[in-house]
């Protein structure tokens, strides 16, 4: 031990242990040679042999440096200076190399920094560690939102009897209100969420300001008008005044005192990242979000399968008490409860899963065009790599003499190959950082994208903090380490393979020598290229979807046509849907209603539609008997639904034309009929076709459905409870105010939650959003691939035809024209490039192939062909650049006399 | 010295410290010339020692405290470092013959009994 930390300390003070040791071995060397001189030798004599004697000084040196100190790292700190001092004194190679490595790991490092907030960071408060989030199972094997919805009932057995958590607390999820802020201001829509009154207590938020609510005030029901304002709304309306505290706010016509303001970070424990306004304890559940079919508060006692109100479930476990038991116990006490009822789809299970920033779920959309994204920043890091690497080559090429200088004075291979690799490991980590700070504002940007895409809706993002934390920083390291491995390695490798001799005979640049260092570049240049091209294809639908306009035909009017969206656990929407679709009917200022599932919104389902032995699996809309006229799609032949046959969800269809021409190519489809799977269990019902509609984009924005049919509205299960859609004429401000009138006429609880949003400026613009912001961050990519490979080409090429200058000049001197030359040398270059593109097209025709049959419908939002005319224009330009780098110097080459070439060696 | 006697000795791996602890606790403080010297003239010259490679075992021993170096003055007043044996250095001595001892008894052993 103490021996270690005296060599530690020696790493530092070497100096004074270098003087030290040169001094007594002086005084060794003095003291033989005396002893020489004694024995009767000259003192000349003397002094050679003592040197003879004492053996190697340097080498002697070496040995004591060793044995003092960890030589190793001494000689890293070396290398690492040898490295920064090539590095500083190729300024120009070095920047190429940073900014190259920094955009291939900067776009990994977005992508995963965006990951890394929605999925991997905890919730913003005190020790969120323990945080957990209670989530069933169901027999049918129901995902996502359902599996986090419990009854109020469960929630109060689980709080009774539950000894894992040291606070379990309920959350009704998203609901709205009208707000006036204050007496002057017009009323506005607000977000907010209602809590159990432990809630900030269990997750340890403190108020920024005044004070958060205890469960004193969710005792008694209606008793406790108080709310807990969002900073991010506190800023909007009151403008960070904190004398707002003590005043009120009217929600949905009922005084709240505002006490309290959350602090900035706190958003929310929503699973998705939409911001809220304000917090409200659980007792005012029927002043905020009257329960659906009931004004009495009997959900709060008695257990209904199936019905709402639903509260998502997040607890504390307990310090001491495991993850594991806090599930064992929780598990056990659910299915205790529930052992009492009988339930539709049984619950099967009970686990909590620890809960993160931004619940599961919400990215699940985007996993496929998560997925994809990720394969196209791992390709431009690919490309990057190869680019840095051939320079490297070339470098290396250059350095040769050097090294070689070097490997005969003695170095290493080793120390050579330890010290390249520190030069490719302090690029890359240069690279890292640069690419870190590039993705701090790339991923904001990304984030911006996506929300932007969901605008036209009533809610709004949440700001998360995406500045890179320690996951982010591990990741870019690690990506760094590895991207050095991968650029330097061969090119070190190959540096310390030169052959002394051919060196120190300056024969280096032989054309023997040279072959094998010219097939590395060669695959190399290739992989760039495959590279390039296979981001090409998979990027190339994203990048046509681009120039979809805003007027492009989607088969249905999007302009015109209204969704009228509402919080379904409001007021009582089953009983009054058929009211309100007469109000609205009887509306001069509308043109048609209809109910059924909007296009766009993902609605509807997917089941696999049988014609004798044809089967292929069928996107499904329900629709009522005014559907085709509300959304403005053309029936081609045959008829809709009447009212009648709607309601009653008589076995009829209406299919599209593609859907016809696929199953009926020659025939008449009319009074067909087909079978479909209703609910994936292989239980088939037959459907007759009455009409057929035009082609429409429900699905993808860029391409029309592959299969669609319409059903009647009443559905299966007869419980179809879709939105109402409209189509107004005339004036749309006027229109709208109608509607809502009518609305507020037939149940004044639908006012707070109701949103009247067009088509255009609804799903549609969202879809348009997201795939444009997708297809741009595709198409940035493919334009910094190419641009790196045209980069890398260049370089490359006219290396190579530069270091072949002799090998021209003896040809030319024996009499080879420079036609045929050029022809020779153009063949040479341009395999590996013409190669890359063959491989490219390949990888990438199966990489379509794969991700086509990710997507759980063939015609998802993202799938790639080859599709943008500019980028084939930029490849194009890839392959000029390439005969260009190969014809230049070689035409240069040619223009000198043979004589001088000759000599030049 | 530089050309290498077939009868010469080289030194085993490990035992040069153990040799250099002995050499300075019989023989008091000593520079590393004097003990070169004291090791070839005990060994009769058969121990074949580069006189530079001395001191990676000094160096070792000193960091581990088991020898203490100072400067001082030669007989012809010539300057050198002097070692002198510390009480570590004797305690690891006394354990380093013992282990000694103990393996060049069981390489002995092994000899005799495959002969």
């Amino acid at each position: 031990m103490r021996r270690f930390l005296l060599r530690l300390a020696n790493l530092f003070g070497s100096r004074r242990a270098e003087r030290e040791m040169t001094r007594e071995m002086e005084s060794h060397l003095s003291l033989l040679q005396e002893d020489f001189e004694r024995r009767g030798m000259l003192p000349a004599e003397a002094r050679l042999s003592a040197r003879r004697a004492y053996g190697g000084v340097e080498f002697t040196k070496e040995l004591h440096r060793e044995a003092r100190s960890f030589v190793w790292v001494e000689q890293f700190v070396k290398d690492v200076r040898y490295a920064a001092r090539n590095l500083w004194g190729n300024p120009g190679f070095t920047a190429v190399a940073v900014i190259a490595l920094a955009i291939g790991l900067g776009v990994n490092a977005t992508l995963f920094s965006l990951y890394n907030t929605v999925v991997l960071k905890p919730l913003p408060v005190a020790d969120p560690g323990r945080l957990v989030r209670v989530k069933r199972w169901l027999a049918h094997g129901s995902r996502d939102s359902i599996q986090y919805n419990f009854a109020y009932p469960e929630y109060r057995y689980l709080l009774a009897h539950s000894t894992v958590f040291s606070g379990l607390t309920a959350d009704s999820g998203e609901i709205s209100a009208l707000a006036s802020v204050s007496r002057t201001s017009a009323p506005e829509h607000l977000t907010g969420h209602l809590v159990s009154g432990n809630y900030f207590g269990a997750l340890r938020v403190n108020a920024a300001l005044g004070r958060t609510f205890g469960p004193e005030e969710d005792r008694e029901p209606g008793a406790s008008p108080v709310v807990v304002l969002s900073d991010r709304f506190w800023r909007r309306s009151y403008n960070g005044d904190p004398r707002v505290i003590g005043r009120t706010i009217q929600l949905d016509g009922l005084t709240y005192n505002i006490i309290g303001v959350a602090p900035r970070k706190f958003t929310g424990t929503d699973r998705f990242p939409f911001a809220t306004d304000f917090w409200a304890p659980l007792s005012m559940f029927e002043q905020l979000a009257p329960a659906a079919g009931t004004t009495d508060d009997s959900w709060r006692e008695q257990w209904r399968d199936a019905t709402p109100p639903w509260f998502e479930l997040l607890g504390r476990v307990r310090n001491g008490v495991s993850i594991a038991k806090a599930q064992a116990e929780t598990d056990l006490l659910a299915r205790q409860f529930l052992s009492r009822y009988r339930e539709k789809d049984r619950t099967t299970a009970v686990t909590v899963v620890k809960a993160t920033n931004i619940g599961e779920g919400f990215f699940d959309g985007y996993s496929t065009a998560g997925l994809m994204l990720g394969f196209m920043t791992g390709l431009v890091l690919l490309v990057a790599c190869a680019n840095v690497a051939n320079m490297l080559l070339a470098r290396g090429a250059a350095r040769q003499s050097e090294i070689g200088l070097r490997m005969a004075l003695g170095a290493g291979r080793g120390r050579i190959l330890r010290q390249a690799m520190i030069e490719s490991l302090m690029l890359s980590v240069l690279g890292a950082a640069g690419g870190l700070l590039l993705s701090t504002w790339a991923s904001r940007l990304l984030w911006l994208a996506i929300s932007r895409s969901f605008q036209g809706f009533r809610t709004s993002f949440i700001d998360p903090d995406l500045s890179p934390d320690f996951r982010v920083m591990a990741f870019g390291l690690a990506l760094a380490l590895a991207t050095a491995l991968l650029f330097g390695l061969a090119p070190a490798v190959r540096l310390t393979r030169v052959s002394l001799n051919a060196v120190i005979k300056r024969e280096a640049s032989l054309f023997g020598a040279r072959v094998s260092q010219s097939r590395l570049r060669s695959v190399l240049l290739g992989t760039q290229v495959t590279a390039a091209v296979m981001l090409l294809s998979a990027s190339g639908d994203l990048a046509s979807t681009l120039f979809i306009r805003q007027n492009t035909d989607l088969g249905f009017d999007a302009r015109n046509t209204f969704l009228m969206m509402r919080d379904n656990e409001r007021g009582k929407a089953k009983a009054n849907d058929q009211r309100l679709r007469e109000r609205l009917a009887a509306l001069p200022e509308l043109a048609s209603v209809a109910v059924g599932d909007a296009p766009l919104l993902g609605n509807g389902f997917t089941g696999p539609m049988a014609v004798g032995k044809m089967n292929r699996p069928a996107l499904a809309s329900y629709a009522s008997d005014a559907y085709f006229e509300a959304l403005g799609i053309r029936l081609l032949r045959g008829r809709s639904f009447t009212q009648q046959e709607a309601d009653r969800a008589a076995p009829l269809a209406v299919i599209s034309e593609a859907t016809a021409k696929h199953f009926w190519p020659n025939e008449n489809p009319l009074g067909k009929r087909f079978s479909l799977d209703l609910a994936s269990d292989n239980h088939f019902t037959d459907f007759e076709v009455i009409g057929i509609a035009k082609d429409i984009h429900s699905t993808d924005i860029a391409e029309i459905d592959a299969t669609h049919i319409y059903l009647p509205t009443g559905g299966p299960q007869g419980k179809y409870q879709g939105g109402v859609l409209f189509r107004i004429h005339g004036d749309r401000t006027k229109a709208l105010a109608a509607v809502r009138s009518a609305v507020e006429s037939v149940d004044r609880a639908l006012l707070p939650g109701l949103n009247l949003i067009s088509l255009e400026e609804g799903p549609v613009a969202m879809v348009r959003e997201a795939v444009q912001g997708l297809a741009l961050a595709g198409e940035i990519l493919v334009a910094l691939s190419l641009t790196l490979a045209a980069v890398g080409i260049y370089g490359v090429m006219a290396y190579l035809v530069t270091q072949r200058t002799r090998e021209i000049g003896i040809r030319v001197a024996l009499g080879a024209t420079a036609r045929a030359l050029i022809g020779g040398l153009l063949a040479q270059c341009m395999r590996p490039v013409f190669l890359g593109i063959a491989a490219g097209t390949v990888l990438g025709f199966v990489f379509t192939i794969w991700e086509e049959s990710q997507a759980p419908f063939p015609d998802s939002m993202v799938h790639s062909l080859f599709g943008d005319p500019n980028l084939y224009a930029e490849l194009v330009l890839m392959v000029a650049v390439a005969i260009l780098a190969c014809v230049a110097p070689a035409k240069r080459a040619l223009r000198v006399d043979p004589a001088i070439t000759l000599r030049h060696e | 010295m530089s050309s290498e006697g077939t009868d010469r000795i080289a030194v085993l791996q490990g035992t040069l410290d153990l040799i250099v602890l002995r050499v300075l606790q019989s023989m008091g403080q000593m520079h590393a010339y004097a003990i070169a010297t004291r090791l070839q003239q005990v060994s009769q010259d058969l121990l074949h020692l580069n006189q530079g490679t001395l001191y990676p075992a000094l160096v070792r021993l000193e960091q581990q405290g088991r020898i203490k170096g100072t400067w001082g003055k030669t007989e012809s007043h010539r300057e050198a470092k002097f070692y002198a044996i510390t009480k570590a250095g004797e305690r690891a001595l006394v354990e380093e013959t013992r282990r000694w001892r103990q393996m060049a008894g069981l390489v002995d052993k092994l000899l005799a009994e495959e002969a």
